[in-house]
């Protein structure tokens, strides 16, 4: 036999580069449930959520805005209901929309000074993105009518770049956003860019 | 106290560095060959290079007693590079991982090294006089991910790894016939190989870049890739650790980490400057920088500029100041942390190397 390699019209395409070998091996995490290597989270349902944000608005009627920020930064839903978590983000909306510009940096300069103070900046810029996500979803909805991303953009990101400019389409989506955008600011001068990083890696999402 | 000595080898990613105990030779990584510098004067001079691999290498470490290097590549070999008076003479070492090596290191007592794979193995490997020859022995369970780093107890039996999956662990990477009986500890009594004595995250989870034991090996570090550094205090085999301190940083992750007493972390990464982080089981900060700020040399920010240079260089540039270089001294992510000088058991130089081709050599 030749020690030549005998060349097939298989051996020659590329079409084995392509096998996923991962499907094949048993061990792979295709094959494992990530999910097992955390610990599990505690369960938040829709009626915990309804309760604290009535108890966050009683404490933003009493005027301690910076309490009920903490109040709904320390009870992140990670996981619960898409319903729960829809209705948390809009109990920590209520409470950023309600804090006046000046009082964001003192009032986040307390906060992560205090014991704890990082890990509940955080799940603020947790809940930063997932505003952008939701704002510019609904902006861009309104434009297009029905959104396709995946003829534009290939991986959907999250952020959609067309159709989302704040101001552009709609007021209250633009409003909201520009709210969004500047706590983003002020929370990234004092958490610093390790809570990006922190947000992007975070196993718990909200 | 001197400023850092800066080595700027050449303008490639240093994947990885090693210096000989005598700390006349210079070992780094670079794509698919080793490149050994020796020291002429206060400079290093390329003197040799190992080829051996046929892709990048990821992991280079010289045993400080028999200078024997080892080396470990994404071609998924491992080499041990002997020294002899005509050159060095590399030995294959049988990994049997089907993905590539990261991380390669020998352990204190240079009769092992071990290499972490993303085959969701560590091999260790030892040496069997009877078949002449380098055999290696896995670690696998309960691994789920790629193994981005290693770090030896000082007993030479334990064994810290880190790992994609979030996780930073320490083994027990006992062979008979090679290591002695090692001597009871915080981390277990019995050690038969691939015990598992601690298994350790922080809150947010993010991949761990580096893992160190502290010089008395009783507690443990490491940095992940959610800009925190994670310490931990073991009580007593099966027990609950007496302290897990995480400290989560305003600054980007860090990619390396080393122990300079008992009470100091050096960590370095995607910042491109190394930070101190000091403490003790009772909680642990962020100490600080170790870049002297406004060096001579690199910063001509100060420099006084003239009107007509200015507006040249807005012309020429669109913009007046030169800003293409950082302030730090690594001009990119630092990759690599080791120690370089001690003195009674406490680091008193260290050396860093990262993806701009300069090894830095830095005083504590």
């Amino acid at each position: 036999m030749s020690i030549i390699q005998q060349h097939t019209s298989a051996s020659l395409s590329d079409a084995w580069r392509t096998i996923n070998i991962d499907a094949l091996d048993p061990d792979s995490s295709q094959n494992f449930d990530t999910t097992t290597l955390h610990p599990p989270l505690p369960e938040v349902n829709e009626a915990d959520v309804r309760q604290l944000n009535a108890q966050v608005r009683q404490l933003l009627r009493g005027g301690d805005a910076e309490g009920a920020l903490r109040g709904c930064l320390e009870t992140p839903v990670y996981n619960g209901s898409e319903a729960a978590k829809e209705a948390h983000l809009q109990t920590v909306t209520e409470v950023l929309q309600s804090i006046k510009a000046s009082d964001m940096s003192p009032m986040l300069e307390r906060i992560h000074q205090s014991p704890g103070g990082s890990e509940l900046l955080d799940v603020l810029i947790k809940y930063l993105y997932k505003g952008m996500a939701i704002s510019a979803g609904a902006s861009g909805a309104g434009r297009s009518g029905n959104r396709t991303p995946s003829t534009l953009t290939p991986q959907q990101t999250g952020f959609s770049q067309i159709g989302s400019r704040p101001g552009s389409t709609n007021e209250s989506t633009g409003a909201a956003m520009s709210v969004i955008l500047s706590w983003h600011e002020k929370v990234i001068d004092v958490a610093g860019l390790g809570s990006i990083g922190r947000c992007m890696t975070d196993w718990r999402k909200v | 106290m001197p400023g850092p000595e800066v080595h700027h080898l050449f303008h490639r990613p240093i994947a990885d560095h090693s210096f000989s105990a005598d700390r006349k030779i210079l070992a780094v990584a670079k794509d698919s060959a080793v490149e050994l510098y020796g020291k002429v004067g206060s400079a290093f001079k390329l003197k040799d290079e190992l080829k051996g691999h046929d892709k990048t290498i990821t992991g280079v470490d010289i045993a400080p007693n028999s200078g024997r290097i080892v080396t470990c590549s994404q071609d998924r070999n491992a080499l041990v590079w002997e020294p002899s008076p005509t050159g060095y003479k590399p030995t294959l070492v049988l990994l049997r991982i089907a993905r590539a090596a990261t991380f390669v290191r020998w352990s204190p007592s240079e009769t092992k090294f071990a290499v972490g794979s993303g085959d969701r193995v560590i091999a260790v490997c030892y040496f069997e006089e009877e078949n002449d020859w380098w055999v290696s022995k896995h670690l696998k369970k309960p691994i789920r991910s790629t193994i981005t780093t290693v770090s030896w107890h000082p007993n030479g039996v334990l064994l810290a790894a880190g790992s994609t999956d979030a996780h930073a662990r320490v083994f027990s990477s006992f062979i008979k016939g090679v290591d002695a009986r090692p001597d009871p500890s915080v981390w277990g009594e019995r050690l038969p190989f691939n015990t598992v004595c601690g298994e350790f995250m922080n809150n947010s989870a993010g991949w761990v870049h580096s893992v160190a034991f502290s010089p008395s090996g009783d507690a443990l570090a490491f940095a992940a890739h959610d800009s925190s550094i994670t310490i931990v205090y073991p009580t007593a085999p099966e027990q609950p650790p007496r302290a897990v301190i995480s400290i989560n940083t305003q600054l980007l992750p860090f990619m390396s980490l080393i122990w300079s007493s008992e009470s100091e972390i050096v960590a370095a990464g995607y910042d491109c400057e190394a930070f101190r982080f000091q403490g003790d089981a009772s909680g642990w900060q962020l100490s600080g920088t170790l870049e002297s700020k406004g060096r001579p040399g690199l910063g001509d920010d100060e420099r006084e500029e003239s009107a007509l240079n200015m507006f040249k260089q807005m012309d020429l540039k669109g913009k007046a100041k030169d800003d293409t270089q950082l302030k730090t001294v690594h001009q990119n992510t630092i990759s690599t942390v080791r120690a370089y000088e001690s003195n009674g058991g406490n680091v008193t130089q260290f050396s860093t190397s990262g993806v701009d081709g300069r090894v830095v050599i830095w005083a504590l």
